[in-house]
């Protein structure tokens, strides 16, 4: 029997949908997977196993090590082709780990989320000090660290705090919505390929957003300095 | 251990945001035992990586999944199995009862197994076959003043039992930060030959660069690597290749030693079999009755 994972994954399934910045074709049940930018590419290097999704996730076009898999920078120029849905499986779970069972869970409405300040008040240890971090600061560093077009494609589905305030007014509407496709924002002009999306969600702040708070109430980040202009097309997602 | 068709296998890793080797082993263990066919499912979460420690709790699917053994991929108990992974997991104990019914089932991590031992043994022999045991010293190292994690008594404790053995002219366990240091090795042991090995889940810049400068058997790039920060897969492979070829120059001579040095124990592909015993060995405590049951086919 099929898991609700499957289940969910499958019924995504169309003959090309985005996967974060991926493009999946899917003729009679083999998966031919690229970079969505990448699908006009000839030529790239190709691979037919879904582990070695680990290695292309692994670092971006210049080489940096890739610690958020759901960031934006996820390299071009491959080719990967699978045989069956549970290759795809897999290899999905390579380059977005979580991401689909998150997904799932969401579908089948079994997701919990959890709000920032329930994330920050748990640390201990060296994360202890970050729930020190104020509002206002919380509204700038999560506008500038998880915005979709620089720092992470995931939909934000968790509140700052638990009378439900929006994690940040500085990014716009769409970064909350699990509808709209995060990558849109990357594309140029008129570049849009039509195409249904699994979107990525975030249901509870990344480790790295949490030390990013504790960098701000140390005075070691500059990303909860004040954004000049409010969301929209002149700073927030594009 | 018996194939269970409802039960997951959840392997727990530390990972990390600036080294890019710290996180495959645990891959590689995982795409192993799935391979085998032993659980129903098997995921890996980290404390620092993808999927976080929370999002491994939606990562088996209720319906199918009636039961979740939880291994850390850890070298010792400390902070991390003992604070971050029951808070980060909702732990109750070592038996977790969720609201859908899913039980959770928190293993001793990896490097507690008894069989460890045997895999140092196995690791120390490769890296040096052909080398007389009886001249040959073995040194496990351990980081030593780690705050996080009891890896210096874990090292101590294998020393101990290797040693009883009786195979090796000596067996010591040694640290980067705290008596008895690796820098020390030369004045530590007496014998001709020299083994390390590296109780380390994964390898990274400790024993890449760390503990190659205090045996002084770092080239002096990788040192300058270190002083670069942030680590990038420009650096990795081009010290990829400095970094492998530290465990590929063996022997390393040394005042007239012949040094042995061995890759962290963490990456021996051995260590899936140790992470399914781990889960074995909890059902046979908890349930002995059930114990019979648990002959390993791997
Ligand atoms: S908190 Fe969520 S949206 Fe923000 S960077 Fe982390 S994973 Fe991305």
């Amino acid at each position: 029997m099929p898991s609700v994972i499957e289940r969910a994954l499958q019924a995504a399934l169309t003959d090309r949908f985005h996967f974060g910045q991926i493009l999946i074709r899917n003729t009679n049940g083999s998966f031919v997977l690229s970079h969505r930018d990448d699908e006009v590419r000839t030529a790239p290097q190709t691979f037919r196993n879904a582990e070695e999704a680990v290695e292309i996730a692994k670092y971006d076009d210049a080489g940096n090590y890739r610690p958020l898999k759901t960031a934006p920078n996820l390299r071009h120029g491959w080719r990967l082709e699978l045989a069956t849905l549970d290759e795809l499986r897999r290899a999905l779970d390579y380059f977005y780990p979580g991401r689909l069972a998150v997904f799932a869970a969401w579908k089948n409405e079994q997701l919990r989320i959890t709000p920032l300040r329930e994330t920050l008040d748990r640390q201990s240890g060296m994360y202890r000090i970050a729930a020190k971090i104020s509002d206002e600061q919380i509204d700038n560093v999560v506008g500038n660290f998880c915005r979709s077009d620089s720092g992470c494609l995931r939909t934000i589905l968790w509140k700052r705090d638990q009378h439900s305030t929006i994690a940040s007014t500085k990014l716009p509407p769409a970064k909350f919505d699990p509808l709209q496709d995060q990558t849109t924002v990357l594309d140029g002009p008129g570049s849009a390929t039509p195409a249904t999306a699994i979107p990525l969600l975030c249901q509870e702040p990344c480790n790295l957003l949490v030390a990013e708070c504790r960098k701000v109430v140390k005075g070691e980040s500059q990303l909860s300095d004040a954004i000049p202009n409010a969301f929209g097309t002149a700073t927030g997602e594009k | 251990m018996t194939s269970r068709s409802n039960s997951a296998l959840l392997i727990v890793g530390h990972g990390s945001t600036v080294n890019s080797d710290s996180s495959p082993p645990t891959l590689t263990h995982a795409a192993e035992i799935r391979r085998r066919k032993l659980f129903a499912e098997v995921g890996c979460a980290f404390w620092k990586e993808e999927p976080s420690l929370r999002d491994a709790l939606f990562l088996f699917d209720p319906e199918s999944i009636r039961e979740v053994y939880l291994v850390p991929n850890f070298i010792s108990e400390g902070y991390f199995t003992q604070t971050v992974i029951p808070r980060e997991l909702e732990l109750n104990g070592r038996i977790t009862k969720r609201s859908n019914g899913q039980i959770w089932k928190y293993c001793e991590p990896v490097g507690n197994h008894p069989l460890m031992t045997d895999l140092l043994l196995r690791r120390a022999h490769e890296i040096a076959s052909g080398i007389p045991e009886s001249e040959t010293s073995l040194l496990i190292v351990a980081h030593g003043t780690d705050l996080n994690e009891n890896s210096a008594a874990a090292a101590k404790r294998e020393a101990e039992k290797i040693r009883a053995l009786g195979k090796y002219a000596a067996v010591l366990n040694a640290y980067m930060e705290e008596a008895p240091l690796v820098s020390d090795w030369q004045k530590l042991t007496k014998t001709a030959n020299v083994i390390v090995v590296p109780f380390f889940i994964s390898d990274g810049l400790h024993s890449y660069e760390d503990i190659p400068r205090l045996l002084g058997i770092a080239s002096k790039r990788s040192t300058r690597l270190r002083s670069a920060g942030r680590s990038t897969a420009r650096q990795a492979t081009n010290s990829g290749t400095t970094r492998g070829e530290i465990f590929q120059r063996n022997p390393h001579k040394i005042a007239g030693r012949s040094l042995f040095y061995a890759p962290s124990i963490g990456t021996d592909l051995g260590f899936a079999d140790i992470i399914i015993e781990q889960a074995a060995k909890f059902d046979s405590e908890a349930y002995p009755d059930r114990a019979a049951k648990l002959i390993a086919k791997t």
